[in-house]
């Protein structure tokens, strides 16, 4: 039986595996890595180091940024450098001691090191003015968001270097939305304009320095940017969603990117979730995609899922349909 | 190219820092302020056709409204007391347990570009507040209720329920991500618009403009 690693990069490759790969089984979140604050769960808000606002009402599933008049962190984008602030918490090496003791009990032959990357650059543009605001200005004020992204681009590429030096990461697993379930926030060419030539900058410098895994979370409609995607050195987008046509992509692209996603954690991770249900999407998904560049996992990223018993639900279930296909 | 046309493209590009002027040129030259209204309206319909058939994207629809609400800033003073242009109120609002509001913004624009007065209730809604909201204001005709969760459904329906309990002859149109034509006709709703492109034709479709 193939290690998970190996099962990995026999799927990615084209190669032979000898089951699914299950969810995130290759991968060790490293969550200890000092990232910028986040609310800890419903009825809670948090100022982060950027000074935006976050607040996780009861009952929602996850928290929101606040853009009211008062709480928007750039208010005139083309003065945005009078607003922003650059948090550099990650700069102590004591933030790092818990990250460090994680990573030593990390058996590398099974799964990579991981961080998961919380806010993406395009996500920082609209946490920090709201989505409006962001979308306009890529149109009104190009300049202005090009010198926005291009500052955050440089504060990810300095964390890079301290990640690098403190834990060695194997892999990176950024988190940015892209998308809509069924669009684009915009345009595969104003995406290209913006967003890929930071990207690229970013995960080369990953990769040149002891990164061998990249994988991207947008758990939305992104299929016209796969194309940005392997050209920015992406090895896995995870959070593909059905809207997608996963097989045609993979028919496509397979051998350049690999899909991980393909369950809707919508569909299936709800409180009336039952086995029944996530079996016959398991079922579906893997019969469609078949064997190789593409792992089953639910779109919502990272192991976990919002509703009790959801995430090993589909674990068992892939199990089971690995026994059946392989 | 006439005045009124130049105003038509600058809204379908938007381009809202010169808008204005061209609004102002237009009147200048001669031509009617309802004109020059509906010209724009016009403008903001193949911006939403645009949309739904994957021509254009949230950024352009979004600077189209801006380009659009800029051009009906300059006419206010000149079209002032005019109602006529008015196609009536609409209360909009993401449902209960929602924060998604990128969505049910988009539709804001669209429906407001299309001549609605409209009264955003924001996220978050309970769907008793939407009947308050209908007593509230005048000259309601339509209320747009928003979903994005599949979690959210069931309040998607509740708002529409109670809506229909309290004021069985009002308009209710529903649109989201997970909401399907079908789920609409389940729940009771009116009308559904797959996209906000959509959705202000359906709007005015149902209330028969």
């Amino acid at each position: 039986m193939l290690t998970a690693k190996q099962n990995l990069q026999e799927t990615i490759k084209g190669g032979k595996p000898d089951r699914f790969v299950n969810q995130n089984e290759f991968l060790e979140f490293v969550f200890e890595a000092p990232m910028t604050s986040f609310c800890t769960g419903p009825g809670t808000e948090i100022e982060d180091e950027w000074g935006i606002l976050w607040r996780w009402p009861e009952g929602q599933l996850g928290p929101f940024p606040v853009h009211d008049e008062e709480h928007k962190v750039i208010k005139d984008i083309t003065e945005w450098k009078q607003y922003v602030k650059t948090p550099d918490h990650y700069k102590n090496p004591e933030a790092w001691i818990e990250a460090k003791e994680h990573v030593k009990q990390i058996d590398q032959n099974e799964k990579y090191i991981t961080i998961m990357f919380f806010p993406g650059i395009f996500e920082m543009t609209h946490s920090l003015m709201g989505m409006e605001d962001a979308l306009m200005a890529l149109y009104e004020e190009p300049e202005a968001m090009h010198e926005l992204i291009d500052w955050y681009t440089d504060y990810l590429l300095d964390y890079a270097k301290v990640l690098i030096e403190q834990i060695g990461p194997t892999a990176i697993y950024q988190h940015d939305d892209w998308g809509s379930q069924i669009s684009t926030f915009m345009s595969p060419e104003t995406f290209k304009e913006f967003f890929l030539p930071s990207y690229k900058k970013i995960f080369s410098f990953y990769k040149e320095n002891g990164v061998e895994l990249i994988l991207h979370h947008s758990d939305s409609y992104a299929a016209t940017l796969v194309p940005s995607m392997i050209e920015m050195g992406i090895d896995i987008w995870q959070g593909v969603m059905t809207t997608n046509n996963i097989p045609a992509l993979i028919k496509e692209y397979g051998g350049k990117i690999s899909f991980m996603g393909g369950i809707h954690s919508g569909e299936v991770d709800f409180p009336e979730w039952n086995e029944a249900i996530i079996k016959e999407h398991v079922d579906r998904i893997c019969k469609k995609c078949g064997q190789l560049y593409f792992i089953p996992n639910l779109t919502q990223g990272a192991d976990v899922s919002s509703f009790p018993g959801v995430y090993e639900a589909v674990t068992a279930e892939i199990d089971r349909i690995s026994k059946e296909m392989f | 190219m006439s005045k009124i046309q130049e105003v038509k493209e600058l809204v379908e590009g938007g381009k809202s820092k010169k808008v204005a002027a061209a609004v102002q040129k237009a009147l200048e030259a001669g031509d009617k302020a309802q004109d020059i209204l509906d010209a724009m309206v016009a403008s903001m319909g193949v911006v939403g056709e645009k949309f739904s058939a994957g021509e254009i994207f949230v950024p352009e629809m979004l600077i189209a409204a801006k380009a659009m609400s800029k051009g009906v800033e300059e006419l206010k003073p000149v079209m002032a007391g005019d109602s006529s242009s008015s196609l009536g109120t609409c209360i909009m609002g993401t449902v209960a347990g929602d924060l998604h509001d990128i969505g049910k913004n988009l539709v804001v624009m669209m429906l407001e570009s299309a001549g609605f007065d409209m009264v955003d209730l924001g996220v978050d809604v309970p769907a008793e507040r939407f009947v308050e909201a209908i007593k509230e204001n005048d000259n309601v005709v339509l209320v747009a209720c928003s979903g994005l969760l599949t979690t959210t459904m069931p309040a998607l329906k509740e708002a529409v329920q109670t809506i229909k309990a309290a004021m069985p002859e009002m308009k209710v149109i529903v649109g989201g991500a997970p909401v399907t034509q079908e789920y609409a006709d389940e729940i009771g709703a009116d009308g559904y618009a797959p996209d906000a492109g959509s959705s202000a034709a359906k709007a005015k479709e149902l209330i028969g403009a």
